[in-house]
């Protein structure tokens, strides 16, 4: 089969997988809207990551005028332009903030707020000032809006080079991606406290947003790594070669060992300090129903990727690096869903709603970024360091 | 006639690459390489074998941290039962981080122990460098015939050869 046919056959797969998944989810969520609008946030966020993680990943090597990555750079920007769908994800979860007593954000729900409600919260009136529906939906739009406004500017710089070869769009590139990184890092750490430790908003932990940035690096390599493989066995991308394949595992090596310093640094502090409010998140987790989804969490994102990508002879071979990336996106899926759920669920309420969103959501992400490739030339001809990335040794 | 050791000198990176894969293509034994940096590449070129180091690495890990955790499991919860704010006597999480300090403590110090060792560095030892290879000349070292090697080296475009006793 031609590769053009192979990518139209990958579509329809993709668009059948994202119809049929997201028909269930919205079912769900008409039905069961607690559950459903809960794996809704679980795999906005995670597609809103994604996209971000390769905005991220791109600045990054550009600000460290790095020229090993340039055969991929194309799948960075692949990434980083599902943004724009990604935010529109993000925006419809407001849907359910709006929705009252059905909100799986309890600051949220009517009465919470009300000094005369029986619901009345006396910790969480004493956030009001922060948690109050105006100023969330302001802060989503403004992180959102910057988000997008430097993957435009970077896609735009680039594509540009391709036609002007001019080296200027590459200092420019460095100086928005700078721009980008400090704006992110910012934006990023609110917005997983708003979006992700918003759920449980007694409870608070300062080191959350590194935490996720950390989770957002290892997935993003991880997703990028794949994809690469993926495209390199269709014949798309020829000239990704074992050297990239190599270095890529050792940045997914690096950061899931990152990821697990982070997951560590939080949880010991809580579990030595041993204040109520703290240790209420993990007594969440680490005990009864998700006790197992607890141990699985740190198996998938750091103990396996750890120990599997250890040889150096194994993390030359591409075969075997896409599936520790598969097992790593899978780690960053429990991740979050253990992140977001075990607040309103008392146990793992792990079924079909689960299995629906996740089938549309993978379907909807892989058609989307299809797309993007499609657009443009995978290869950044005029890009100075396009020599240095060939060579790659 | 016997084999001697000769170095031929070279000015550009992609000569001492092309040189070293020659070399051992035409069957002669590449000794060693002496460059001013890393050249990338040049591990290939010359046939290495992965470094035996990463194992010394690995076993110095676990190792230290091994021994460290098994040290703060026997002086708090074995040779002197330590109360620390309730927590059990066996408190896993405390241990960790000093765990892993160990662990990469002694990785570190006995990779480059171990380095030393294999390549006979001590204090005092004194070594007299091949001339320029530690500024701009890139030098390959062959065991072969002296005749042999000399042209060998001359055709790949040595600047200066030399056999070294």
């Amino acid at each position: 089969m031609t590769s053009a046919g192979k990518t139209a056959k990958t579509q329809m797969v993709a668009l059948l997988m994202a119809g049929l998944g997201l028909g269930g989810l919205v079912v769900a969520m008409l039905k069961e809207p607690l559950w459903g609008y809960t794996n809704f946030l679980v795999c906005a966020f995670f597609f809103v990551t994604l996209a971000a993680g390769g905005l991220v990943l791109l600045a990054l090597n550009t600000v460290a005028k790095a020229g090993w990555h340039i055969v991929l750079k194309r799948v960075f920007e692949g990434y980083a332009a599902l943004l724009p769908m990604g935010a529109l994800l993000i925006l419809l979860t407001l849907v359910n903030l709006l929705s009252g007593s059905g909100s799986i954000y309890e600051w949220a729900r009517p009465g919470v707020m009300d000094h005369d409600s029986p619901l009345y919260d006396h910790l969480l009136h004493e956030k009001v000032a922060y948690l109050n529906t105006p100023f969330y939906i302001t802060r989503m739009l403004v992180a959102l809006a910057l988000w997008l406004l430097f993957s435009f500017r970077l896609r735009r710089l680039s594509l540009a080079q391709d036609k002007d070869n001019l080296l200027e769009r590459t200092h420019q590139s460095v100086r928005w991606s700078t721009g980008f990184l400090v704006c992110f890092a910012l934006t990023f750490s609110m917005a997983s406290f708003d979006w992700i430790m918003g759920l449980e908003a007694h409870w608070f932990s300062t080191v959350f947003g590194m935490y996720n940035i950390a989770g957002l690096l290892s997935s993003s390599v991880a997703a990028i790594v794949l994809t690469c493989i993926l495209l390199s066995k269709a014949g798309l991308l020829p000239e990704f070669r074992i050297p990239h394949v190599h270095d890529l595992a050792k940045l997914l090596f690096a950061f899931c060992t990152f990821w697990a310093y982070l997951w560590f640094c939080q949880f010991m502090l809580i579990w030595y300090g041993n204040l109520p409010e703290e240790t209420i998140y993990f007594v969440r987790r680490w005990h009864g129903g998700w006790q197992p989804i607890f141990y699985l969490n740190f198996a998938l994102n750091w103990v396996l990727p750890f120990f599997l990508l250890l040889p150096r002879p194994l993390k030359r071979n591409p075969n075997y690096v896409a599936m520790v990336a598969l097992l790593v996106l899978l780690g960053r899926w429990v991740d979050i869903y253990l992140m977001v759920t075990p607040y309103n669920f008392s146990s793992p309420p792990i079924g079909w709603v689960e299995v629906s969103a996740l089938l549309g959501f993978v379907g909807l992400f892989v058609f989307c970024l299809q797309r993007k490739f499609r657009k443009v030339p995978l290869i950044s001809k005029n890009d100075p360091y396009l020599q240095e990335s060939l060579n790659l040794h | 006639m016997s084999k001697v050791r000769t170095v031929g000198w070279f000015e550009q990176e992609a000569q001492i690459l092309n040189a070293t894969k020659a070399a051992r293509k035409a069957g002669l034994k590449v000794v060693d390489v002496y460059t001013p940096y890393a050249v990338h590449g040049l591990d290939e070129a010359m046939g290495l074998k992965p470094s035996k180091l990463t194992w010394v690495c690995l076993l110095a890990a676990l190792g230290g941290g091994g021994g460290m955790f098994s040290l703060m499991l026997y002086t708090s919860a074995i040779a002197w039962p330590l109360n620390v704010g309730g927590k059990p006597f066996v408190s896993a999480p405390a241990f960790i981080p000093v765990t892993f300090e160990a662990a990469v403590l002694s990785a570190a110090l006995m990779s480059v122990f171990a380095f030393f060792v294999r390549s006979k560095l001590f204090p005092g030892k004194k070594v007299v460098p091949l001339e320029r290879v530690t500024d701009d000349r890139f030098a390959l070292e062959l065991l072969a015939e002296p005749e042999q090697a000399r042209h060998f080296l001359q055709a790949q475009g040595a600047v200066v050869v030399q056999e070294v006793p």
